[in-house]
């Protein structure tokens, strides 16, 4: 109950403080729009000159696809791994180590609530936006894709926090993590579908993207598809293992990390 | 009542070092490790409602020690024990009963009321509502907080927010708190105003008062005992009182001209000019070598005065001697 209400506290507090600052969020929103837009229009350019599928895939499903894809982004987890970061170099993690709180608890809860506002802004804004501009697709009005796709975003983020949280930690014992970082999230945004939609992948890389961690905390990308109807317990699956095996490395990390810190001063 | 016992408590850091005549694969995968001890061996007790400074110049072993104290740091060896727990397996129960303040780093919600910190640190602290409302009212009051307490915390000027801060550290009402260089940055009125703020906590609360700090006022006002660290060892652990007491070795004479100084004689041993002007000239006399009467002897045959004014050196030279004199020893 505690934790809960300490939880809520932190999500209500920064919501708060987020929405402050309106032109910040005015600017996330259209970011991702831009960004989202232009690929869309491109892809849609694509898909027309094919005569309206590639990959025996039509547009509409690649659209909401990338669509999920950027609403994820917003929600900023992964700037849990420069939080930490931040928080190691600056000694920050002195003042969290001397609260009755767990750090790692603490980091996460955090980034949830500094995300969550622009997150559901982004999701709003987007799905209208989308179904006004291309419908919704048969794939999303199943009985199963509500379900799975509330199961696979919440396996999503916490896979996500985990694998940024790892990177990190990093910080423990690298001076500088930022390169460690920069692969990291390359990899997570090439096979989460990010410039090129899943559904086009070459076959190597699409198994990659299902078999890897980075692809894996995007697997809300793969739930407008066909194939999703039938082989989601895999993924979610899938998704489920890799959070068990990296909340093991996680808990072992940090607890060489609380002895490791050796923060400024004295 | 002991409210922290400290045995025989050592840290060592280890860190690896770049080895220029090794190579790269070297270097990252088995560097060479430096040794640092930070804190040597060290014991003391504090009782309960005591104000102590834990002192020493930069690198002493003052922050490590506070950090173990508070269980963000492990010892090597040793053992502590804060209000009966062991703050390296009881870290989160000890936090429920201590408040700690790093002047150098800020705990508050910047870009919001600091009401809304308060609150923040009740819910962490688990108060209830009633609870975090009637505190916030009694820290409004005790700190004098309702000038800014609705501005947001970057708004706030260095002693507001320091203020603020230690006002955030005790909304759990902690039976100890830990300030680590609490007024560094703050303007001559900040300080003091601070440290009033502390004293009044100290008196009214009965809260025991462990603060490190290299502001010889915030010693000599707030703290009735001082521990003085160097190197990782503790050298004195003494009343503040008896500090400037047992350490005088030095007097300082102002001498005023009748007119004006027109010559500087040489001085006599044991004792050497500090400042020589026509209007002024301040010297220093070293107690080891004579006595004060016997300075003033000699100085009124070299120089015709109008007057003369002797004192003490202050607290803050003692410290900086004593420091120096530790560090030729080593």
């Amino acid at each position: 109950m505690k934790r809960i209400r300490f939880a809520r506290k932190i999500i209500t507090t920064l919501l708060r403080d987020r929405t402050q600052y309106r032109g910040r969020l005015f600017v996330d929103t259209a970011s991702l729009i831009a960004r989202c837009g232009v690929l869309l229009v491109l892809y849609y350019y694509v898909f027309q000159l094919k005569g309206g599928e590639v990959n025996d895939t039509p547009f509409i499903l690649v659209a909401w696809s990338m669509l999920f894809y950027f609403i994820f982004m917003t929600f900023r987890l992964r700037d849990i791994a420069r939080s930490i970061m931040q928080d190691v170099q600056s000694g920050i993690v002195e003042i969290l180590f001397s609260k009755p709180i767990s750090y790692i608890a603490y980091k996460i809860w955090w980034q949830i609530g500094s995300g969550v506002y622009s997150f559901l802004v982004a999701a709003i804004v987007g799905s209208v936006a989308l179904m006004s501009i291309v419908g919704i697709p048969d794939t999303m009005a199943t009985v199963l894709f509500i379900p799975t796709l509330l199961s696979v975003l919440i396996g999503g983020t916490v896979l996500t926090l985990l694998i940024y949280i790892i990177v990190g930690l990093l910080a423990f014992w690298i001076e500088e993590v930022n390169p460690v970082f920069w692969i990291v999230d390359k990899a997570v945004m090439i096979l989460g579908g990010s410039y090129l939609p899943i559904a086009l992948f070459p076959d190597l890389m699409y198994k990659f993207a299902l078999y890897s961690p980075f692809g894996a905390s995007q697997f809300i990308t793969h739930t407008v598809y066909e194939s999703w109807q039938n082989n989601w317990y895999v993924l979610a699956g899938i998704q489920y293992v890799w959070i068990l095996g990296l909340a093991v490395v996680m808990v072992i990390m940090f607890a060489y990390a609380r002895k490791k810190v050796s923060v400024n001063g004295g | 009542m002991r409210v922290i016992t400290v045995s025989n408590l050592t840290k060592q850091f280890r860190f690896p070092v770049k080895n220029e005549s090794t190579g790269f694969f070297k270097n990252l995968l088995n560097p060479d490790v430096k040794e640092v001890v930070a804190v040597d061996n060290i014991s003391f007790s504090v009782t309960a409602g005591e104000r102590i400074a834990f002192i020493g110049p930069n690198g002493a072993g003052k922050s490590t020690t506070i950090k173990m104290l508070t269980g963000i740091l492990f010892p090597t060896s040793g053992e502590v024990n804060v209000l009966g727990l062991d703050p390296t397996k009881k870290r989160k129960e000890l936090a429920y009963q201590i408040g700690t303040v790093f002047g150098q780093r800020s705990q508050l919600l910047p870009n919001l009321p600091l009401t809304d910190s308060l609150e923040f640190f009740g819910v962490m602290y688990d108060l209830t509502d009633a609870q975090i409302k009637k505190r916030t009212q009694e820290l409004i009051e005790l700190f004098d907080l309702s000038t800014f307490i609705t501005q947001p915390v970057r708004k706030l000027s260095l002693g507001q927010r320091m203020r603020a801060e230690v006002a955030a550290s005790l909304i759990h009402k902690p039976k100890i708190i830990l300030l680590d260089e609490p007024t560094i940055g703050l303007d001559v009125v900040a300080k003091k105003s601070l440290r009033d703020l502390l004293l009044r906590l100290n008196t009214e609360e009965k809260t025991t008062i462990f603060l490190t700090s290299h502001d010889v006022g915030d010693i000599e006002f707030l703290c009735e005992r001082t521990i003085i660290i160097n190197h990782g060892v503790v050298m004195r652990d003494m009343k503040t009182a008896d500090i400037a007491k047992d350490f005088i070795f030095e007097k300082y004479i102002d001498l005023f001209p009748k007119a004006q100084f027109e010559e500087f004689r040489s001085l006599p041993m044991g004792i050497t000019y500090l400042s020589q002007t026509p209007e002024k000239i301040t010297v220093a006399v070293n107690l080891h070598t004579l006595s004060i009467t016997e300075a003033l002897k000699k100085l009124l045959t070299l120089f015709e005065v109008d007057d003369v004014d002797v004192y003490d050196t202050d607290l803050e030279t003692v410290i900086r001697h004593m420091y120096e004199k530790d560090s030729l020893r080593t």
